[in-house]
This record gives C-alpha cells, structure tokens and sequence, in this order.
C-alpha cells in the first residue's frame, strides 16, 4: 500500500498523494427511470405535466414547484426547441462526458416549461446564438442515460 | 399480468484523486520514522501529557502545544485488539480487502495510545499477546506509521 | 431559554435495504409529506427547513440543494448540518435553536441517508485516516469489535446476553411498521449460528444499512396548542464531544476515559432534577450500534450500575413489558440510515409520549422519555421529552 510521498522543500512535512475510491450507484427512481427507458427504447423525450399550475417539467420531477402537488401526468414533448443560454467548458478534467472544448446550453424544448442542460453539436462557436432553433440527434446504441442524446443540432 | 418495473441505476465508478499535506507535526514524526526509526511526538507545556497523534493546540488545556518533541518508546502492552473475517471495501485503494494482520489498540510504555498491527495471525494465541515492541522496515521507509510493519510480542 | 419548543408531526419512510423506486429527493418527500400530513400543516406554513445527512456515505455534494421543492425547502431558510453518527439529532438541535431563540415559530427538521447509493463502512474508513494510518481503520465495526471484547472481559457479560439484546430489537421490530429489518428471529441458538463479520461481532450483532428519511415538524409555545392537542415538548438537549485517540473509543479496558454519555447524562439529569433515571424516565430510544454496546450504555447513562448492563438485560427489564422499556421500536439494530437515525429514536420515543406507538407502545405510561445519539469518536446527543411541562 504504498503511494508517492514527497517532502516539502525546507519543512519537516510531507505531501501525501492518494485517492478516495468509494463506487456510487444512484436510483433513478421510478419516475426517471421511466424518462430514461423513453430515450433509450423509443428516442422519446417525455416530461410530467402539473394540471393545477399547467407547468410541464422537462426532466420529470415528482413533485410540483409551485404547489407541492404530487405529479403523474406524462406528456411527450418534441425533439426540438430553443436555445436559453450557452457556455463553453475548455478546461479538461476526468468526470466530462466528452473531450473539451464543449458547448453547453440549457435548451428550452417545445412543450417543456422547463430548460434540458445538455451539449451541442455540429455547430461552429461562432453560430452559437442565444434563441437559435435546435434538433435533438440521437446515438445508435442507446443505455437508457441522458447521454443517449448524443448532442443539439442547428435546426436546418 | 404485472410485469416487473424496470428501475435504472447510474454507476459512478471514478476515484477521486487527493494530495493531503501531513503539515509540520505529523511531518515530524515522517521524517524521524524515516530517517532514525523513532517514533516521536510532543508535549502539552502546561499538564505536561504526550499528545498524540502530535498537535499544534493541547485539547484538554487549550494552551498552544509548541514543539517539546519526545522520543516515545516502542515497546508497549496490548489493551484491546481485533481482525477482519469478512474483506471490506478499501477506499484508499479501491478494492476489498481483508488485512491479515489484526489492528491493536496499543499503550506505548511513555503513556500514549497508538493503532497499529499485531504479527501474530492466530486468533488462538492473539489473548496471549500482552507485550510488545516495533518491528521497523530496514528499507523503503517514508511512509510515516507505515514504517513499522507491525508490533511483534516479546518475552517480559 | 426565550421560547418552550414542541414536537408537533412525525412522519418516517418505510425503511428499506434498497430503493430503486426513487431516487433521494422523492424519498426524503414520502417523509415530509408524512409530517405536514401528521401535523395538519401546509408547505407554506413551514418557516425554516434544516437537513441532515453524512453527503460521503451517498457521494452527492449538497444533497439539500438537490431536493429544495421535495423538502418544501425552496425559498425558505435553513441549512444542512453533518456531524458524523449523531447528524440527526443535531439537525433536530439546530431546528429546536431556530424556534427557541424566535428566529422562527414553525421549522422542519429531516434526517436522512439513502445507503443503497455507496459502501458506508468504505466512506467511515476513508473520512477516518487520510494522512497516517492506511489499512488501519475498520471502519466503525471494528471499534465496536474491540468495546465487545473490552466489555466481554470487564463484565462478565456472556455471548448469550448479547443475543438476548438482538432478540429484544428483532421483537420491537416486529411490532414497528417502518422498521428495516424484520426477521421473526426466535432463539438465541439461532443468533450464535450467525457468522462474524469482524471478531467478536456477528453478523446479527451489528446494525444493518438502510434507506430511509424522517422528519419532524418543531412549533413554538404559542403555536403548538394551536396545531395540535399532543405536543411533545422538548425539555432539554444537550451535546459533548469526545477527543479521538485515546485508549479504546466505546471501550476502555483501562478504565480510565471519561465517556462523553456519562457526562451528557449527568449534566442533562442535574439539570432537570432527575435524581434516578430508571425512575423519573418512563423510556428511552438509545443509539446502539451493536448490541454490546447496548448493555454498556444502560450504564454509561446511569440505568443501571457499572458492569450490571447484562444484568439488566437477563431480568428482562427493558423489554417492552419491562420496568424500564429501551428501543421498543427495534433500535438501530434494526434499522440504521444514519443520517435519520437520531431523527428516528427522537421521533420513536415523541411516539411513546403521545401514545401513538401503536402494537410497539410500551406498557409503562410514558410521561416522559429520553433519546439519545452517538457519532464519530463517540459524540452524545441526549434529548429529554415532556408530556407536559
């Protein structure tokens, strides 16, 4: 069980490297399960819907924002939608779902009250507008992860 | 027919990379293991009590603790000790493990508690094992406690 | 002390070893729907929302963020508090502060911890010994391994008292609807059978882990009467902290530490006139992490003398028919989500109070009861609740 331990410059004290490494499982639950086997089976893009406060959440939540009530109404909202916002992640580290630079954008579908964060694709930087239209592409091999999305395109 | 639901799960398998620094105290003890095999600590100037593991503040006078290093003693008596049946995940080193040494509270002969590990494996001669003494690596050390691979009991 | 404090809803998940049906906010708000439902109160009614939950055992960074709509947390003050074992019951002080001091009337207090998202005993071992001393730490079972043993070679206490205690929670257990483990055990016999895990305990020794949430809902003097006819009041609380390090954590075979429950215990008696504690207290709901560290407890906290815990447990006097009943609902033997389980022995023993328990109320009327909390390098949370004040 050794691992490097180097000494610091003119001090008694040392620099102990080393990780943490606990595997993690977290349940979808029912609810994002069902949005999660929607994609992967049938490249469907599903939300719930309040009656009471008419808002429909895209990713489905169980419970309503606004008035607390408990959400069962499945909706499908379409695979296009309207940029809200973008950013660009340049910097590399090990949890990104891709290599760097990324576009990010929180992506308004149609139907949806609520914004999708996911990437974009197939576009230069420079044709990133905020408001532009864009299309969902979808992978070939599907696993039932937000990633089965496999980006946003510039709607033609 | 009620069929199964299907839930899904997302795995986070990543470990999380650290470089904690000992500071100047435990990186005392590092470099005295290291270079003379001893194990040292300090002292509270007000009641006088080994601190260990050593301490910038006595918690039980709140006075600061300064650096009055004590060369503690190796051998030492068994108070409490016990063994791993069943492997348990290791965090630090991403697997299960089961350590075959047994872990033993330790009170050194100048006063203070120690964790570390037992040579004896056999749970029959484990009662039996009151005093004992250090057992240092001759080479490779650095590693702070891991210096001393396990206490070996001795004859008094 | 500027305002009286009541519990005035409880509400707990059904706690279970996994929870694929949902993910953690859903099931932090299966338990305060519980609550509001149990208090009669409405989201907006809620002033401040404090959590508790240990975010490595789960490897989610600011769960309370995460479920602010589920906890009725959004837009509303408060925050998340972690301190290790007793993270439940001091997410209750921090509620009992905020509505003592009139920072609030009405706040929210949910303990929880969903354990089938990461390895708890992996996560002890990682936050315990990062710099000097890998492959040295077991986690906490192997710090209750080494208090068996002390108590074992102290006391004289047997194998078979031990399985005597893990009986006594497998019977609670039984009789309390959201307990986790239910296994209708029936013999001592059959708990000896059980293989270690890490010697001397058992598989059955230890506790299991769980998922789950519980949730309280805390009102001030002026509001309580108001919202329900049975508030509990909350006496007295008190937390002391131990230094880490020393001859044995759960215990000494020195004889030399001073435990952090014995002062808890003490401080907490004097200051509520408590003169004998299996006398003036009707109840209690402890945090016992293994059954030997059950019967070191009823000493530690003065119910019985020093080494007599066994005793205790062989006169039957803390079944739920007993003179002197302890963890009537199973204990932590039976259900562990950490960071709910101090919320759950503070809302169990507010149960036995009301006398809401249900087939695990306990026999002796309970006017008033105490529940306690262990954490870390053996911290103590003691709570003392009222009837009437």
């Amino acid at each position: 069980m050794s691992e490097k331990i180097e000494q610091v410059e003119g001090l008694d004290a040392f620099i102990v490297e080393g990780k943490i490494d606990i595997p993690n499982t977290y349940s979808a639950g029912a609810v994002g399960s069902r949005f999660l086997i929607e994609l992967r089976d049938n490249k469907k893009i599903m939300g719930i819907r309040c009656p009471d406060c008419n808002r429909v959440y895209v990713p489905p939540k169980s419970t309503c924002k606004d008035c607390f009530g408990q959400l069962s109404e499945w909706v499908q909202v379409s695979d296009k939608g309207t940029l809200i916002t973008y950013t660009v992640d340049c910097h590399s580290n090990n949890v990104q779902p891709v290599e760097p630079p990324i576009i990010y954008g929180i992506i308004r579908l149609d139907g949806a009250d609520t914004g999708l964060v996911h990437m974009l694709g197939e576009v230069d930087l420079e044709q990133v507008k905020i408001g532009m239209r864009l299309q969902a592409v979808f992978k070939e091999k599907r696993v039932a992860s937000v990633l089965d999305i496999k980006y946003f395109k510039p709607l033609a | 027919m009620t069929q199964k639901p299907e839930y899904i799960h997302i795995k986070y398998t990543k470990p999380r990379y650290y470089r904690w620094s000992t500071g100047k105290y435990m990186g005392k003890v590092y470099k005295e293991a290291r270079d003379n095999k001893k194990l040292v600590t300090n002292r509270c100037p007000k009641c006088g009590e080994l601190l260990w593991h050593p301490e910038p503040v006595c918690g039980r006078c709140k006075v600061y603790a300064g650096e009055d290093w004590v060369e503690m003693s190796d051998k030492g008596t068994v108070l409490q000790y016990t063994y791993l049946v069943v492997p348990m995940w290791n965090p630090h080193m991403g697997e299960r493990w089961a350590n075959p040494y047994p872990l033993a509270s330790i009170k050194l002969d100048n006063g203070c508690y120690i964790y570390h590990f037992l040579e004896e494996q056999d749970p029959e001669k484990l009662p039996k094992v009151k005093r004992v003494q250090a057992v240092w690596k001759e080479e490779g050390r650095g590693q702070g406690l891991g210096d001393i691979l396990y206490f070996r009991a001795i004859e008094e | 002390m500027a305002n009286r404090v009541a519990i005035v809803g409880i509400g707990q998940t059904y706690h279970k070893n996994k929870r694929p049906d949902v993910n953690m906010p859903e099931m932090v708000n299966e338990a305060v729907r519980a609550a509001l439902v149990d208090a009669q109160l409405r989201p907006k009614d809620i002033e401040a929302v404090i959590t508790g939950n240990m975010e490595t055992f789960e490897g989610v960074y600011l769960p309370d963020h995460w479920m602010a709509v589920e906890a009725v947390a959004f837009r509303t003050p408060g925050f998340k508090v972690s301190t290790g074992g007793t993270t439940g019951a001091s997410a209750v002080e921090e509620g009992f502060n905020f509505v003592a001091s009139g920072l609030c009337d009405v706040a929210l207090v949910i303990g929880f911890e969903k354990q089938d998202t990461g390895d708890t005993t992996a996560a002890i071992t990682a936050c315990s010994t990062p710099v000097w001393g890998k492959g040295m730490a077991t986690g906490a079972i192997g710090e209750f391994a080494k208090q068996a043993l002390t108590y074992m070679e102290k006391s004289g206490a047997k194998e078979e008292h031990a399985a005597m205690v893990r009986l006594k929670a497998d019977r609670g257990a039984c009789r309390n609807p959201y307990a986790h483990l239910k296994l209708g055990l029936k013999s001592v016999e059959e708990i000896l059978q059980s293989g270690y895990l890490v010697w001397p305990i058992r598989l059955l020794d230890f506790c299991p882990q769980s998922c789950g949430a519980c949730a309280l809902v805390l009102a001030s003097e002026g509001r309580a009467g108001k919202i329900t006819k049975k508030p509990v009041w909350m006496a007295d609380m008190i937390t002391i902290h131990q230094l880490p390090f020393r001859a044995g954590i759960f215990g000494d075979i020195t004889g030399t530490e001073p435990y952090s429950q014995e002062v808890a215990a003490e401080k907490l008696y004097e200051r509520n006139g408590i003169t004998n504690p299996i006398r003036d207290i009707d109840m209690a709901e402890i945090y016992e992490p293994s059954n030997w560290e059950e019967m070191s407890l009823y000493e530690h906290f003065h119910f019985c003398e020093k080494n007599q815990g066994w005793k205790m447990v062989e006169k039957r006097m803390t079944e739920i028919e007993g003179e002197f009943p302890v963890n009537p609902s199973g204990g932590v033997l039976a259900t562990n989500p950490i960071g709910a389980t101090p919320t759950i022995r503070i809302a169990e023993a507010a149960l036995q109070v009301r006398g809401d328990a249900g087939e695990h109320q306990v026999t002796r009327d309970v006017k008033t009861a105490v529940a306690t909390a262990l954490g870390g390098s053996n911290w103590t949370v003691m709570t003392l609740l009222k009837r009437s004040l």
